[in-house]
């Protein structure tokens, strides 16, 4: 009885880990990138290398920008800055769209920089894939709903979970990949269960609005009002009004929050006299991302309309899970731990489709072709994964090499980004299995490599100069860079080595050293 | 974190060598009971000390959430490194242990 | 009377799509019936009800999935999400007059 629960779970895990596969690779990998999406940022856009200023400051210099070119708007919105982001993030919105822009900290005027998304293209890829709203975060939310599926079933699908818990034997081919997956899976598994299912409650209230139709019936807004009640701003009276400065304001906050820091200010209606101003926490300051604690303010005066915190248990909750995911409180350490374990959910998803498609392959071992289905997943295992890096990569090398001046260069970064994949799935159906991976991983590892020299060639930086300046960032990117390059290399190296004949690849050493280790790997097993 | 996360890789060391396999394949003899009990122990009440090196100074929410991140990088470190170099994985335990103390009186 | 395709059997087939369909679908209804029972039922603000509804719904849809193949055939697959969802729907049904005097 328990043994058929496990065989269907085992064909649940294998196939609905099979499906989104390649989708959730790109997920997780982007994903995890977008830890470190403002560095991402800084990096793309080098003319300016900020200094940190006073939220006082910054909201005066964005206040005076804002009424010199948006006065009419509909809303503003104002993210202060910090050691991460240390530009002046603006928007405002009007019924015909919204405009982003980013302030200079040191004089508030447009930053001076190269027209690019940065690192928020890969964060914005990873929930919306590039696809129109809202078709996007559906697809992502189905494709986290199966990656749920996939754990759990995995779960119950690996027996020995305990036993096998610190098992893992290199050198023995599909059971080493094996090894991998398990080892990858089981001891990262907190985190794993921990974004997968966040991810879902980042997005419930769109897709489960049973939840809230059967609370609010027919008028759903009310949930939201409810809910992040600093949202619920008074009506355009359609009469001109001033508005009072925002730095006192902050003040205000910061005394009734016990000297917790503002992060967002938003303005609704500005030109107008029924102007308020909404000032929530910032996200950094603890693990529940809490939208809930906000101080709503009159535009004119600064007096205090609604002051709300997050009290309840469900709302911790689901704050909860969403502040974890998005790690905003994380300190550079634990940034780059979260980095790693998303690396890590990455490898997990990718060994599992090398597994998947290894094991299948093994029956077609005589013949030279594969049937249809297995080329297709070899195909797109290929392009959706070594592609995938290569595409990073491409990205990063348009960042530097398109022209500052070019005309719409942001949307051409991520062309180069569509166009280096697409290329890249050409070249798998072009080239047969193996020498495509090679290929492939080989030209990340030159791409890679050659950032840290395409950036000292095109920009004022290179290692020297910024070690003697202290810019760690920078330095930071390319030994990081480098040690892709690295791993890209090792990794193609050891795919051609695993397709030469065994004797060749044995080394001298390997050969003469035998009974010992043999009966060791025999208990082992 | 330091303090923590030596004690983690070291905690994760103890258990994994409280294992029948684990054992024979570092030390090349089978583990005594003995041994084997005392192993797990150490290795539960070591990473028992990781969770209260790891909460001070911190919000207990961050701090939990920096114990877990350290437990599953130092397990995953230790399993990688285990097939591969076993003395030296072993004795980045043990010296990482020895150090603890001192780490700790500069840290906490 | 099976017809084969490439070794697998029609009916296989069907049994395998009839499976996706009551997981994909019958899971989502069931999730959704839950979601909005528990919105109406606990005792808590109409915020934190809503809020707990959504937070629960996907280890419903988990569970429902689950069981879809887990069950011995296609046929208990769909039984087993859509009785459930109408007797959720019921249970709703009767906290909304319940609640409206």
């Amino acid at each position: 009885m328990k043994e058929a629960f496990r065989q269907s779970m085992a064909w649940l895990h294998t196939w609905a880990g099979l499906i989104f596969g390649w989708l959730l690779f790109a997920i997780f990998l982007t994903g995890s990138l977008s830890y470190f999406r403002m560095e991402i940022t800084q990096w793309m856009q080098p003319e300016a290398r900020l200094e940190v200023v006073d939220a006082g400051t910054a909201i005066g210099l964005a206040q005076r920008y804002l009424e010199q070119q948006a006065p009419k708007a509909e809303s503003w919105f104002i993210t202060l800055p910090d050691a991460r982001q240390p530009a002046i993030g603006i928007m405002w919105v009007n019924h015909d769209g919204f405009v982003l822009k980013r302030l200079d900290p040191r004089n508030g005027a447009e930053l001076p920089v190269r027209d690019s998304r940065g690192g928020d293209f890969l964060y914005r890829f990873h929930f919306e894939l590039q696809m129109p709203y809202p078709w996007g975060r559906w697809l992502a939310s189905g494709a986290a709903m199966l990656m749920f599926v996939a754990l759990i079933s995995g779960i119950i699908t690996h027996k020995k979970i305990f036993k096998d818990f610190f098992t893992f034997r290199p050198r023995k081919g599909q059971r080493s990949w094996l090894d991998g997956h398990n080892a990858v899976g089981v001891l990262v598994l907190p985190f794993h269960l921990m974004i997968t299912y966040s991810s879902l409650v980042i997005f419930m209230s769109m897709v489960m609005p049973a939840g809230i139709l059967a609370g609010y019936g027919d008028r759903p807004q009310g949930f939201f009002n409810e809910v992040l009640p600093v949202s619920d701003a008074p009506e355009a009276a359609g009469q001109p009004g001033t508005l009072a400065p925002f730095g006192p304001m902050l003040e205000q906050a910061r005394q009734a929050w016990n000297g917790a820091e503002v992060g967002q200010v938003e303005v609704y209606h500005p030109g107008d006299r029924n102007a308020s101003v909404s000032l929530l926490r910032r996200s950094s300051d603890g693990v529940i991302y809490d939208p809930g604690t906000g101080l709503l303010l009159q535009g004119s005066s600064g007096q205090v309309l609604s002051a709300t915190t997050l009290g309840s248990w469900p709302m911790r909750i689901a704050g909860g899970f969403y502040g974890l995911h998005m790690g905003h409180f994380a300190t550079p350490i634990l940034r780059w731990l979260y980095f790693f374990c998303g690396l890590a959910g990455t490898a997990m998803i990718g060994s599992g489709l090398v597994i998947w498609l290894g094991k299948r392959q093994l029956k077609h071992a005589g013949t030279a072709v594969l049937p249809f289905e297995l080329r297709l997943v070899e195909v797109l295992n290929i392009a959706g994964m070594a592609g995938l890096v290569v595409a990073v990569g491409g990205f990063f090398w348009a960042n530097r090499l398109l022209p500052v001046a070019l005309a719409g260069r942001a949307g051409w970064e991520v062309n180069a980004f569509f166009i280096a994949w697409a290329l890249m799935l050409v070249h798998a159906v072009w080239r047969r299995g193996r020498r495509a991976w090679v290929e492939q991983l080989g030209l990340a590892a030159l791409l890679f490599a050659g950032l840290p020299l395409l950036d000292a060639l095109t920009t004022d930086g290179n290692p020297w100069r910024y070690l003697l300046r202290g810019d760690w960032l920078m330095l930071g990117f390319d030994l990081a860079f480098v040690g892709c390059a690295g791993l890209f290399a090792w990794a193609a190296w050891k795919v051609r080595r695993a397709g030469l004949p065994k004797d060749s690849t044995i080394a001298r050493r390997e050969r003469v050293r035998p009974a010992r280790t043999g009966a060791l790997e025999a208990e082992m097993n | 974190m330091l303090l923590a996360l030596l004690l983690c890789y070291a905690g994760w060391a103890g258990l994994c060598l409280s294992m029948d396999r684990h054992f024979l394949h570092v030390s090349g003899r089978p583990a005594s009971a003995r041994h084997r009990l005392g192993l797990r122990l150490g290795g539960w009440l070591l990473l028992g000390a990781s969770l209260w090196a790891a909460l001070p100074g911190h919000a207990l929410g961050v701090g939990l959430v920096q114990w877990s991140a350290l437990l599953m990088f130092s397990a995953l470190a230790w399993v990688l490194l285990l097939p591969y170099r076993p003395r030296l994985a072993v004795w980045v335990a043990g010296l990482g242990l020895l150090a603890s103390p001192a780490v700790a009186m500069v840290s906490l | 009377m099976k017809s084969a395709v490439g070794g697998i059997s029609v009916a296989y087939r069907l049994a395998v799509t009839s499976r996706v369909l009551a997981a994909v679908f019958g899971g989502y209804l069931l999730a959704s019936a839950a979601s909005a029972c528990l919105a109406l039922l606990l005792p808590m603000t109409r915020a934190d009800a809503v809020v707990s509804g959504l937070l629960l719904a996907f280890v419903v849809y988990l569970l429902a999935a689950l069981w879809c193949f887990a069950c011995r055939s296609a046929w208990r697959a769909w039984l087993g999400v859509l009785l459930p969802s109408l007797l959720l729907a019921l249970v709703y049904a009767l906290a909304k007059r319940m609640a409206q005097p």
